[in-house]
């Protein structure tokens, strides 16, 4: 432990040893609570955002978000052009840039990168799995034009190709470090990031000190550790208690008293993420539109997210979540109207409507969902549907889910968090996306119309044509309610008043490079 | 410790059938467990006819009130559910999974114990390991398992806790049932030629009841603990179902801005398992055979005397020992009942009195009067007054009457190998009994200890001192008993039937041996005996003693050529006497015909 | 003596060998699989099947259990799915923190349920007695999550004088000092629990000692009653309670998993839930394997310390 920083402050740490009951954070030290611990620091080999929070700031991808949008602007790679018929994209990169390892970042190292994970014959396939590897899948081929020009090739034209090369899948690891350690690359991470890998250990923290030669200018704070806290409540307890300097995802009960708290900042930003319930559109009172109507009629979502929320999300209108602003939609949200709904059940000529509603213990982007899931249920009953909940863990959930909800269950609870618009209607609408295609269109909806719009979405690369599609996607997918819409997340992330710089992303991202403390 | 006999609990055990239930509500503690449990399970009962709003019933806009808010006693949850009714019916699904499970588990645990302690051999090591295994597999994880394989619900949570607890049901029935299968009534119901199952269900069972009763009671809390903790990890009760599990746990988020939600229904939580655990402890010590027989009840360092006992005069002021109207007795269930009653002994200095009489007849109760050996509570000292050189010891502060014991007055005790502490070396025991008087340095100590077996006639006593009681002879232990009574070199020793453990042989030099030392020493002895051929081998005077009673007194040559009392004629005939024996039984029956006559 | 420990040693083999069995059937009974838990959302039946492909899983059961023993054999414990690591230096690393934290809270459950059961027992009936079996029926009785974060709420936040979670200080820390100071929450919540069935079972041993013959014997010495209680009873009511801290000592192991995730402790039971909860076969297998061993390891230590300290049993 003491080995670790051994560029740090020795006077600071002989002062603080001396204290260190009273949890108090070294200066310039920045201490992050974060939900669990990472599975990996491979980012081509991990899913969740809570360890996308600490890739981001070991590594580089070409491009990335710019600050408080989704935006691409320039990272690794200086420039890049697109060809005409949007299927080649040439980048030309940095130039002397260094891996922490000492190796060279150049296009031999993007080629390494993209055939490890794409490609089942390269030498360190085997290094995977690389569950995210699909978002790279319209790529044929990455060509080396020169030590820092590299070409993409794509094997039909594919929007949201850029912001998926910001997103962590896209992140830029050594090969030389691959090379070294094979599958244990994960626990020896090396990239070109702001901050250098130093320790991991289980369960208790992984540790990064200044990357001194960064490209983009050395961060200001000597290290950061990312502490994993798995209990919420022991999570709030430390950050009262002073044994971290950031916590993320705070739970919404808890955010009024640090709002009020002069010790504390209170961080928020909306973001690209939609809760929802999956509607099973096959069979069951759900198969019937005024049904799936009357269902989100019949929830009260402002209470759910004003007060079960305590105000962390808006109210969900569609797939696409309002992040994404520059598509302009004018859908509203379902009003609350239990008589509304009362009436299109009668409408529909459904008697006493049972549904059985799958709910989840936790996981990703979840926020509360039993309790939601409860306030649901209460809600449905009231307007005169008769619910059972199934309440499974999440991994359970997913297996169940995923594999759809045919013959098991009339709705599901779900959230996704993603990084274009294309993203969630593709894979959770499209009639080509059903359980048995390997997509995630869990309750079966299928609109032809929809499918198409899609499709023609993610092929056009100019930008304002693609809002003007996917603000025809809200309209057609709001009205046919394949979904119980529900709400969007803002995100949360509190400080301490000595923490300065400290901004959320849209893409839920923890960027500390311009943090100081 | 000088409790008065009429107050303070004193849960002894008595014969009469009623008892077990008094004995539960004698303590307090349980009985308290018991009348709280009555009222959670009643309320519980109630529920659907109490006047509370739906448990389920979300107001979200009226979350997290405080406790005593208008129309919710108790505030609301984090969807303005009323807690006060969600912890009633909450109550309810605990309570019932918990003491569902307690029955499963019992069910199948015992029933793996009862055969698996039965059959024995092979059967019983295959299910014995099969049990370890369950055992050795950390028990939150296999109940996290089975949830997760058979999926989320009540019922699941009820099934996995019942199968995590089966061991302790299955390993603590094998235990006794083990003891069961060979004893006689059961090799007896065996040979009657009753089938395996029967014997079973009608000669061992009952006799296992009692263990799967306390196992039970001791267990239920913890079940419900257990039920609580599964659903508070997301594994019990589905939503909106309420039980004080989830209530917990999804209370838990509120932990910081509103702790009522989650504190309520642990203080709930708590109330329920510590009322079944201060139960079941109490179940435990009735059912408990040792305790009914009050032989879990600490004894005090001195028998208690009754505060106003009857203190008769010193009458043989030259005596270095006179008993003087002795009366000691027993407090059971409440009740006082006498054991010795009006005893009055003297010792002269270098005396040696015999007390006989059969067992139970009250000599050891009188012998162990004296330095206040008798075990309090239950035991008491109603009446009389012991006067050692002159000075009543039951007057004596406690820590005049200790320095007494051993240095004054010491103890010889029958059975060697239960008197002797089984964990210490016989040298160090002996040290220990000069220790306590005088002051020597550990060298000297060890030196004396030594020179103390030797003269008890113990070979290579340096040696042997660093062996431990059971590793010496049924002799060899009764002289270390008496070398540890010469220690201090007593006024008095008290020889309470020194030599019954011991074979005629050994017998015959331990006698020798004490009237050795008492002669070289002049120590006066007390001898208790129910042998009066031992009696006249070595007592001055004797005293005979029935029922409690000292019945006749005298010099040892007078009482044996004209005993006085028929009790006493019959228990000299009872001596055998080498060369007569055939005429031993007309000789005894002349007496006890004599004695049978009106 | 040394033949008997062999041979209990021995005996774990087969216990072991069984629980390994049972946890490959068990974890594939849990319904969904180790790929989910990679894929996170993204687990499509395609890339499930993909993934498992990749991870060896699409073999029979029965062959994925031979591989393994065999590579157990070996020496090769596999690697984690979830954790990319090999599972031995995964468990080693977390087990050697549970071990702190219990053997820490068994000292003090020991200690603790020692004093005050013999104290209960000398005391039987008056109010010391009455309080301590409170007390402790009161310890037993309390979820230990939540008394658990009662403490944190107290000691952590309100007071602020010990840290809140963790088991080692961020920066400065990592002394001995250090990692007492993060062990004395953990450490009580987890000791109250068994030091009260130690407590009532001292006591009742010490009851039925205290009934002995020897112990009056003890007393017709002359000896002062602390000596007869100390030097006498409790040293032959210890003899009988050792085994009972034997298999507590497996509950203390057990019930590290609810305060290791409260205390966010980096130990084996908070491993394990994740582990099964992604489904981590290897890694269960191996957590289980330690957990299981060192409660068979504790109980027979628990049986020599009981030989050791009774020279009947010793001969």
């Amino acid at each position: 432990m003491k080995r670790l920083f051994q560029g740090a402050a020795v006077a600071a740490a002989i002062a603080l040893a001396s204290f260190s009951a009273q949890a108090q954070t070294p200066p310039n030290v920045l201490i992050v609570g974060q939900i669990a611990e990472p599975k990996s620091l491979d980012p081509h080999a991990v899913t969740a955002t809570n360890d996308f929070r600490i890739l981001v700031n070991l590594y580089d991808g070409l491009v990335r978000y710019k600050d408080g949008t989704l935006e691409v602007e320039p990272s690794l790679a200086e420039t890049w052009t697109i060809s005409d018929d949007g299927k080649t994209y040439t980048f030309k990169l940095r130039e002397g840039v260094k891996f922490h390892d000492g190796s060279d970042f150049n296009a031999e190292a993007v080629k390494f990168n993209f055939d490890r994970m794409l490609k089942e014959d390269h030498p360190f396939h085997d290094t995977g799995p690389f569950p995210l590897a699909f978002n790279f899948s319209a790529v044929e081929a990455v060509n080396v034009i020169d030590e820092n020009t590299v070409e993409f090739k794509l094997k039909e034209p594919f929007a949201p190709f850029l912001s998926n090369l910001a997103y962590p899948t896209g992140l830029i690891i050594s090969p030389a470090a691959v090379e070294e350690y094979g599958k244990d690359f994960g626990r020896h991470p090396s990239g070109t990031g702001a901050f250098k890998f130093t320790e991991w250990q289980s369960n208790q923290l992984v540790a990064a000190e200044r990357n001194e030669n960064y490209w983009d200018g050395a961060p200001s704070l000597e290290a950061v550790v990312f502490r994993p806290i798995t209990d919420s409540n022991t999570r709030v307890a430390e950050m009262l208690a002073g044994g971290i300097d950031i916590m993320v995802e705070v739970p919404p009960d808890n955010l009024a008293s640090f709002k009020s708290d002069s010790n504390f900042k209170v961080a928020e930003q909306a973001g690209p993420h939609v809760w929802f319930g999956i509607l099973n559109t096959k069979e069951g009172p759900f198969a019937d539109k005024r049904v799936r109507q009357a269902a989100n009629f019949a929830v009260n979502k402002e209470t759910l997210v004003n007060d079960v929320l305590q105000g962390t999300a808006t109210v969900a209108a569609g797939p696409i979540p309002p992040a994404f602003n520059w598509v302009n939609s004018s859908v509203e949200p379902y009003p609350y109207d239990p008589e509304r709904a009362k009436q299109l059940l009668a409408e529909a000529g459904v008697e006493d409507p049972k549904l059985t509603f799958y709910v989840t213990e936790g996981g990703s982007g979840m926020l509360n969902p039993v309790t939601m899931g409860a306030a649901i249920q209460a809600d449905l009953e009231a307007a005169g549907f008769a619910v059972t909940i199934e309440s499974y863990e999440w991994n359970t959930f997913l297996g169940r889910v995923n594999e759809g909800l045919e013959s098991k269950a009339d709705m599901a609870e779900m959230a996704w968090m993603t990084n274009d618009p294309d993203t969630l209607p593709y894979l959770t609408l499209r009639t080509e996306a059903l359980p048995a295609n390997g997509g995630f269109n869990s309750g079966y909806y299928s609109n032809p119309e929809l499918d198409q719009l899609l499709e023609r979405a993610r092929r056009s690369t100019d930008q304002s044509e693609r809002a003007e599609l996917y603000a025809q996607v809200q309209e057609i997918v709001h009205d046919d309610a394949p979904w119980l819409f529900v709400a969007n997340w803002k995100q949360n992330a509190v400080t301490t008043a000595a923490v300065e710089g400290f901004e959320l992303e849209p893409s839920f991202l923890l960027n500390l490079k311009d943090v100081s403390k | 410790m000088t409790v008065a006999t009429s107050s303070g609990p004193t849960p002894a055990g008595s014969r009469n059938q009623v008892s077990a239930w008094r004995l539960l509500l004698n303590n307090r503690l349980a009985a308290v467990g018991l009348v709280l449990l009555s009222l959670l399970v009643l309320v519980a009962l109630l529920a659907p006819l109490l006047p509370l709003p739906d448990p389920d019933a979300t107001a979200p806009a009226e979350r997290l009130q405080p406790v005593l808010s208008q129309g919710h006693l108790l505030g609301t949850d984090q969807l303005g559910r009323d807690i006060l009714s969600r912890l009633t019916w909450g109550s309810r699904v605990s309570m019932a999974v918990g003491f569902a499970a307690t029955l499963v588990a019992a069910a199948i645990g015992s029933t793996i114990g009862l055969v698996s302690g039965y059959a024995g051999g092979r059967t019983d090591n295959l299910m014995m390991r099969g049990v370890d295994m369950l055992m050795a597999f950390p028990y939150i994880l296999l109940a996290l398992a089975i949830v997760a394989a058979l999926g989320p619900g009540l019922m699941n949570a009820l099934y996995a806790i019942a199968i995590v607890n089966i061991p302790f049901f299955a390993r603590n029935v094998r235990g006794v049932t083990l003891g069961l299968s060979h004893a006689e009534f059961v090799d007896a119901a065996r040979l009657s030629g009753k089938g395996h199952l029967s014997i079973i269900t009608t000669e061992v069972l009952p006799n296992v009841l009692p263990v799967i009763v306390i196992t039970m009671s001791t267990t239920a809390g913890w079940m419900i603990l257990e039920t609580a903790g599964l659903s508070f990890l997301g594994l019990g009760a589905q939503p909106p179902q309420a039980d004080l599990g989830s209530m917990l746990g999804e209370g838990r988020a509120q932990l910081f801005t509103a702790p009522q939600v989650s504190i309520v229904p642990g203080v709930m939580i708590f109330l329920i398992v510590i009322s079944l655990n201060v139960l079941g402890d109490g179940i435990r010590d009735v059912l408990d055979p040792r305790l009914r027989s009050g032989a879990l009840l600490r004894p005090g360092p001195r028998t208690e005397v009754h505060s106003d006992r009857a203190q008769p005069a010193n009458g043989f002021p030259s005596a270095v020992l006179n008993v003087e109207g002795l009366e000691t007795g027993f407090v059971r269930n409440g009740h006082y009942s006498s054991a010795v009653k009006a005893v009055s002994l003297h010792l002269h200095p270098g005396e040696c009195l015999g007390l006989i009489g059969e067992s139970g007849s009250g000599k050891s109760v009188t012998a162990l009067s004296i330095m206040g050996l008798v075990n309090s509570p239950p035991g008491v000292i109603r009446n009389g007054g012991i006067y050692l050189h002159g000075d009543d010891v039951h007057s004596m502060p406690d820590t005049r009457l200790i320095s007494c014991r051993g240095s004054r007055v010491a103890y010889i005790f029958q059975d060697p190998l239960t008197t002797l502490h089984p964990m210490h070396t016989i040298g160090r025991q002996v040290e220990e009994a000069i220790s306590a008087h005088q002051r020597l340095d550990r060298r000297a100590l060890q030196e004396r200890s030594v020179a103390l077996l030797e003269r008890v006639g113990i070979r290579d006593a340096r040696e042997r001192a660093k062996h431990y009681p059971h590793q010496l002879s049924g002799g060899q232990r009764q002289r270390v008993g008496i070398a540890m009574a010469l220690a201090n070199d007593p006024d008095v020793i008290v020889a309470d039937e020194p030599t019954t453990a011991l074979d005629v042989t050994v017998q015959a030099q331990i006698l020798g041996l004490l009237k050795e030392l008492r002669r070289e020493r002049g120590m006066a002895l007390l001898f208790i005996t129910h042998d009066f051929g031992v009696v006249a081998e070595i007592c001055d005077r004797v005293a005979v003693m029935k029922d409690g009673v000292v019945v006749e007194t005298g010099p040892t040559q007078e009482l044996l050529a004209d005993p006085q009392h028929d009790y006493t004629k019959r228990l000299i005939a009872c001596v055998p006497e080498i060369g007569r024996g055939s005429d031993f039984l007309a000789r005894v029956r002349s007496v006890f015909d004599a004695g049978n006559k009106p | 003596m040394s033949a008997y420990i062999l041979k209990r040693l021995l005996s774990i083999i087969p216990v072991l060998f069984g629980l390994s069995i049972i946890v490959f059937l068990v974890m594939s009974m849990i319904p969904g699989d180790p790929a989910i838990a990679i894929l996170g959302s993204y687990a499509t039946p395609e890339n499930v099947e993909r993934i498992n492909r990749d991870l060896g899983l699409d073999k029979p059961l029965v062959q994925q259990y031979f591989i393994w023993i065999g590579n157990v054999v070996q020496g090769d414990f596999g690697r984690s799915f979830a954790l990319n690591r090999p599972v031995l230096d995964e468990v080693l690393e977390r087990f050697r923190a549970t071990l702190i934290l219990a053997g820490v809270a068994l000292v003090l459950c020991s200690v603790m349920g020692l004093i005050a059961g013999v104290i209960s027992a000398v005391r039987q009936f008056g109010w010391a007695d009455k309080a301590i079996t409170f007390v402790v029926l009161a310890g037993i009785s309390m979820p230990s999550f939540w008394l658990g974060l009662i403490l944190i709420l107290l000691f952590a936040v309100r007071w602020r004088l010990l840290p809140a979670s963790g088991m080692y200080a961020i920066y400065g820390g990592g002394d001995l000092k250090d990692l007492l100071l993060h062990l004395i929450l953990p450490a009580s919540t987890l000791a109250v629990v068994a030091a009260g069935v130690i407590a009532r079972l001292t006591r009742a041993a010490m009851l039925e000692v205290l009934r002995q013959d020897f112990v009056r014997t003890a007393r017709a010495k002359g000896l002062p009653e602390r000596q007869v209680i100390y030097r006498h009873a409790f040293r032959a009511a210890l003899v009988g309670v050792i085994p009972v801290i034997g298999i507590q000592a497996g509950f203390v192991l057990g019930g590290a998993v609810y305060i290791e995730t409260v205390f966010q402790w980096p130990g084996i039971g908070a491993m394990l839930v994740k582990a099964i909860s992604t489904r981590d076969i290897l890694l269960v297998q191996g957590g289980v394997l330690i957990v299981a061993s060192s409660h068979v390891l504790f109980n027979l230590a628990a049986d020599v310390v009981q030989t050791m300290l009774d020279p009947r049993i010793r001969a």
